[in-house]
């Protein structure tokens, strides 16, 4: 069928090109409407499940986990590792046939939401009380809870152990507030070690922030304070750490992101979250580190929460097969398999304590969900950040109430 | 005839040959001739060194590549990166589907353009001048202003993700009908004369008389074909998302930007790019000659 | 021409027979080329018009009733919207304009400086230095890229040599800061004065308008001028050996040296070809697509972005279709202004004919400027 209609489409080609123009739109199919008694439209097609994968690791977990459901649901299902998920969804959303289930993340929820893009599934899911209610507000757009949250991530201080020792620290140093974190940093810091070192964006320093009270938006992105005293304060802390040359971001060092600066040897602290685990295991075996809950600032503890959720199309012709997969994935045996495989952190509370017993060095990135907050997910809130972190590229030298004031009026301008 | 890829071609008339003063080399000159070899040795280095660091550097490892990014010879030799490439990843199918593009794009262009240009070399219709006024305004529209409505085009007519998808706009080839033109235009009309006075059809004189004499241009138009679907990109980017219609380029950009992971795997990225280049490597020593004569060709004369 | 005259020797009767025959096969001949021109360039114009005056969010087709006509919203908003959509394009502009001033030129004098040197009579080996020279022409930009992202990488091949001459190099790809104000801040001027500071057009401050590509974007632009300098340096040979090989003999004989035969008898000559290589390049500049995609997604910053990756972005990534075609159309414009701009500039002038002619016509020595020894 597919390959008639291909060959059927080259052949308008051969009829005048402005009928095509009228030509009723055979690539703009507007999904297949059979609702069953949940308004879910369900029929025998097969599912595509379209990733944007960490690497082989998780590919791999997703691959056998959806093909374990496929085998029991008898529901063919495949999965794709997109090379550029945000363009290939919107290509699929265009063109009338996204992928059924995909990764989401919270930046671009709004967007696909307020188009009509999504299937906003979440009350319909039979664990929905088990997910992390800070989550689920991440999700959650005009009111409607849309998708399942398929993990999340913290972000926390790792510590480099042998530059720690090496420096003469022991545990009891492990910096609890701005001004330990400022002197063990300065201690830290040597000829070719700088103590702290972390990628120039607000997805880390916006942790700061949260410390010292501030975000760029309120909880649900209604409302954006950029301008706030407490972002003021936050970013003026790092300018000095940047300034003393106690820290310095991961692009300055020569790194990708902080993880690699750290496994390099060139950093002996950085902020970054749980997925740090897998690449530090993998690129860099024989580095030892520790991960501690990230200092407070002015107002207590606070840090950034990441999540992607499962995202499923409103023009998926299967969607109750779809959801039966979330289900199945967000569960709490295959949630705590995928955190083998590629360490994110499972986003049902159930599975806390099988978590924090198979990962007792990572505890703190758990612990992390209860005072985490979340990122701006106002509708171009991403490009937002975008431009953002450009400027914080040159914070060292430039004003951060100047900074905050930019992103201020454009976050404002994201919801009107 | 003479042609470079990349451009439209320039046609070299034989000039008569200028007075060579090589004989009579004073010290001066030879001076000025050491210094020239000497800069355009130096140069050539800088146009080479990479493609030799691009090489070996894919069979260094991981550690060995960034510690020693300038050194060519690896330490300790090691395949693992075309391991993972031919072994654990899409890369062959990547290669396939350009290796399908591109025969497909290469083989209608020389069809398509060459029916065209001989169209607007020799046949007399009406509508004529209309048709090379359009080629020559279309020519001017940059194809990157045009990503956004293709996609939309192609999804439209239904070949969203599909090899026609693919395939069908990159035929579009002004130039090349354009380069067939003056072609045609330079072959002696005596020759479809007699075909004519013999019976045969338009198409069958352009076919088996006009055709077989225009291997140059052909050449050329193979050439220019195969190298620019062989390193098209933004076609493959807005006309397919799936997977399975990944093409060389735009796998290996996604490799290169990191977004099937972070690790920075220069032997990998390097080993793709390398593999890559072989194809329009191979066509470029082929015909070399071809591409290269723009001198020889009037100098031997 | 020919065709024409012999053909009138075969009789009237016969000519309309043919006339009709090859009326038809004259359109059947052009007809693939031109559904393929009509579906994928001249539909996509209008396609692409109406989408940049529409409010089509990319949730299926954009020709529903559900999808409103904006008016110049888009276009709006990108150019005065005083947003992050105008400070986007602003920036990317300025990149892009960074780039073109100098590839454009950089390129040009590369590529004629290597035909002029490879076309020498007496130099052996030519085609091995050709062949060189042109190699990198015909890679894949995706490939160079990849290639490129290593050189330039902190640890790279041109740091290495770089700290030969004690030069601590700089992290490329990963360096926002524009090289004349690190030009300037080398010479202690930190930040600008306030009338450039305090002012903006398109979202930028004028300070930053002129502060130069960024050193991402100078690697880019060593990139270009690697891959694109083989390319010209052909179509220069071919213009060399078609110069008039009288012109340069007479002026030889005038006493000329080399560099005035090269600036008076060359040079002039070699106009249509040089005019042929700016075009190419100022249109090709304005198009820098692969490179961004491939290798910096528009970063550091935001300093590599072109307009060209910005209208992709904001279409296929940001969902923000309307204005990505806003985008797309805007950079259509400036491709067309420039090349008339260039072409106005580049117009024949009188003066270099009349050069020629006194070396064709009236050698006399005397009038020749003095600027060296023969």
């Amino acid at each position: 069928m597919q390959r008639r209609n291909r060959w059927l489409g080259a052949g308008i080609l051969a009829l005048a090109s402005a009928v095509a123009l009228t030509a009723c739109g055979t690539g703009f199919n507007s999904g297949s409407g059979s609702a069953s008694g949940t308004g879910l439209t369900s029929s025998k097609k097969p599912l595509t499940v379209l990733i944007g994968s960490s690497g082989p690791a998780e590919t791999t977990a997703v691959t056998s986990a959806v093909a374990s459901w496929s085998k029991s649901s008898g529901t063919g299902a495949k999965v794709l590792a997109a090379s550029n998920l945000d363009q290939q969804m919107a290509q699929g959303f265009a063109s009338g046939k996204p992928a059924d289930v995909f990764y989401l993340g919270t930046g671009a929820l709004a967007g696909y939401a307020s188009s009509g893009d999504l299937l906003a599934y979440g009350d319909k899911l039979s664990n929905k009380s088990d997910f992390y209610p800070s989550l689920v507000k991440s999700f959650t757009y005009n009111g409607k809870f849309y998708c399942a949250p398929k993990d999340f991530s913290t972000l926390q201080l790792v510590i480099n152990k042998s530059l720690w020792q090496a420096a003469g620290l022991t545990n009891a140093d492990i910096p609890t507030t701005w001004d330990q974190l400022e002197s063990v940093a300065k201690k830290l810091t040597t000829g070719g070690v700088v103590g702290l070192s972390m990628n120039g964006q607000y997805e880390r320093m916006g942790a700061f922030m949260v410390e010292a009270g501030g975000n760029l938006m309120n909880a649900d992105s209604s409302k954006a304070t950029a301008d706030s005293s407490a972002n003021v304060t936050a970013l003026t802390f790092v300018k000095k750490l940047l300034n003393e040359g106690v820290m310095k971001y991961a692009s300055a060092v020569g790194e990708g992101d902080g993880g690699q600066a750290l496994g390099a040897g060139k950093a002996a602290m950085t902020v970054e979250g749980n997925w740090v685990t897998g690449e530090l295991s993998s690129d860099f075996p024989t580095v030892k580190y520790t991960v501690a809950p990230l200092p407070s600032g002015p107002a207590g503890k606070g840090t950034l929460v990441y999540s992607n959720c499962w995202g499923i199309a409103k023009d998926s012709p299967n969607q109750a097969a779809a959801l039966k997969l979330v289900e199945q994935l967000t569960g709490a045996k295959q949630q705590l398999a995928f955190s083998k495989a590629f360490g994110v952190l499972p986003s049902i509370q159930s599975a806390a304590s099988a978590w924090k017993s198979a990962n007792p060095a990572l505890v703190p990135f758990l612990d992390g969900a209860t005072y985490a907050q979340g990122v701006p997910a106002s509708k171009g809130s991403a490009a937002v950040l975008t431009d953002f972190d450009s400027k914080l590229a040159t914070l060292a030298t430039s004003d951060p109430k100047t900074i905050l004031a930019a992103v201020q009026k454009n976050l404002q301008a994201t919801i009107q | 005839m003479t042609a470079t890829i990349g451009v439209p071609p320039v046609v070299v008339a034989p000039r008569p040959q200028r007075r060579k003063f090589r004989e009579h080399l004073t010290p001066r000159q030879m001076w000025g001739n050491a210094i020239v070899y000497a800069v355009l040795v130096v140069i050539g280095i800088l146009y080479i060194y990479p493609f030799l660091i691009e090489i070996f550097t894919s069979f260094k490892t991981e550690a060995d590549a960034t510690a020693n990014a300038i050194s060519l010879v690896p330490p300790t030799w090691s395949t693992a990166a075309y391991q993972q490439l031919f072994v654990n990843s899409a890369f062959p199918t990547w290669f396939g589907n350009s290796v399908i593009v591109t025969v497909f794009v290469t083989a209608g262009r020389v069809f398509f353009d060459s029916i065209a240009g001989y169209a607007l070399a020799r046949l007399q219709f009406r509508g004529r001048g209309v048709i090379f006024a359009g080629l020559i305004a279309i020519m001017a529209v940059p194809s990157v202003v045009l990503l956004i409505p293709k996609f939309l085009v192609l999804n439209t007519i239904g070949l969203y993700n599909s090899y026609p998808g693919m395939i069908l706009p990159l035929l579009v080839d002004a130039a090349g009908v354009f380069i067939m033109k003056n072609f045609f235009e330079s072959i002696p009309a005596s020759v479809e004369e007699q075909a004519r006075i013999d019976g045969a059809g338009t198409f069958r004189t352009f076919w088996s008389v006009v055709l077989p004499m225009a291997r140059p241009a052909l050449v050329t138009i193979f050439i220019l074909s195969f190298q620019g679907s062989w390193n098209e990109l933004a076609q493959f980017i807005i006309s397919a998302n799936d997977p399975n219609l990944t093409t060389l380029t735009k796998g290996v950009a996604s490799l290169a930007s990191g977004q099937l992971g972070q690790a920075n795997r220069y032997p990998l990225k390097l080993g793709a790019a390398l593999i890559m280049t072989i194809p329009v490597a191979v066509l470029f020593f082929v015909f070399q000659r071809k591409i290269m004569n723009t001198s020889d060709g009037a100098v031997k004369e | 021409m020919t065709t024409l005259a012999s053909r009138a020797s075969s009789g009237r009767r016969h000519h309309d027979g043919i006339n009709r025959g090859q009326a038809r096969s004259g359109w059947l001949f052009t007809a693939p080329t031109l559904i393929l021109l009509g579906l994928f360039l001249v539909i996509p114009i209008f396609m692409a018009l109406w989408v940049s005056v529409s409010d089509w969010n990319g949730n299926g087709s954009p020709f529903t009733s559900a999808v409103n006509f904006v008016g110049l919203k888009n276009f709006g908003s990108v150019l005065a919207g005083d947003g992050l959509a105008e400070q986007n394009f602003g920036e990317s502009l300025r990149n892009n304009a960074w780039y073109v001033i100098l590839v454009v030129p950089l390129q040009t004098i590369l590529s004629l400086f290597l035909a002029v040197m490879v076309n020498r009579q007496v130099l052996r080996g030519r085609g091995i230095f050709r062949t060189a020279f042109y190699f990198p022409s015909v890679t894949s930009s995706v490939a160079i890229t990849v290639l490129w992202l290593f050189l330039f990488s902190q640890s790279g091949a041109i740091n290495n040599v770089l700290s030969w001459v004690g030069i601590n190099g700089p992290n490329w790809f990963n360096e926002p800061s524009g090289i004349i104000q690190d030009g300037l801040a080398g010479l202690g001027v930190k930040s600008g004065p306030v009338f450039l500071t305090g002012n903006s057009f398109l979202g930028v401050s004028w300070w930053d308008w002129i502060g130069g590509p960024s050193v991402a974007m100078t690697a880019l632009i060593f990139m270009a001028i690697f891959t694109t300098s083989g390319t010209f340096m052909l179509l220069f040979i071919a213009a060399l050996q078609n110069l008039s090989g009288e012109v340069q003999e007479a002026a030889m004989v005038d006493g000329a040296n080399g560099w005035q035969r090269f600036r008076f008898v060359t040079l002039p000559q070699l106009r249509p070809t040089l005019f042929t290589v700016l075009t190419l390049g100022l249109i090709g500049g304005w198009q820098i697509f692969d490179q961004i995609y491939t290798g910096t997604q528009g970063g550091p910053a935001g300093t590599t972005t072109s307009p060209a990756y910005l209208s992709y972005s904001t279409a296929f990534q940001s969902q923000n279709w309307g204005q990505g075609a806003a985008i797309g159309f805007l950079v259509f414009i400036i491709i067309v202004l420039f090349t008339i701009l260039q072409r106005f500039v580049l117009r024949d002038r009188k003066v270099s004919k009349r050069r020629m002619r006194l070396y064709q016509l009236k050698p006399k020595p005397q009038e020749l400027p003095t600027g060296g020894d023969a």
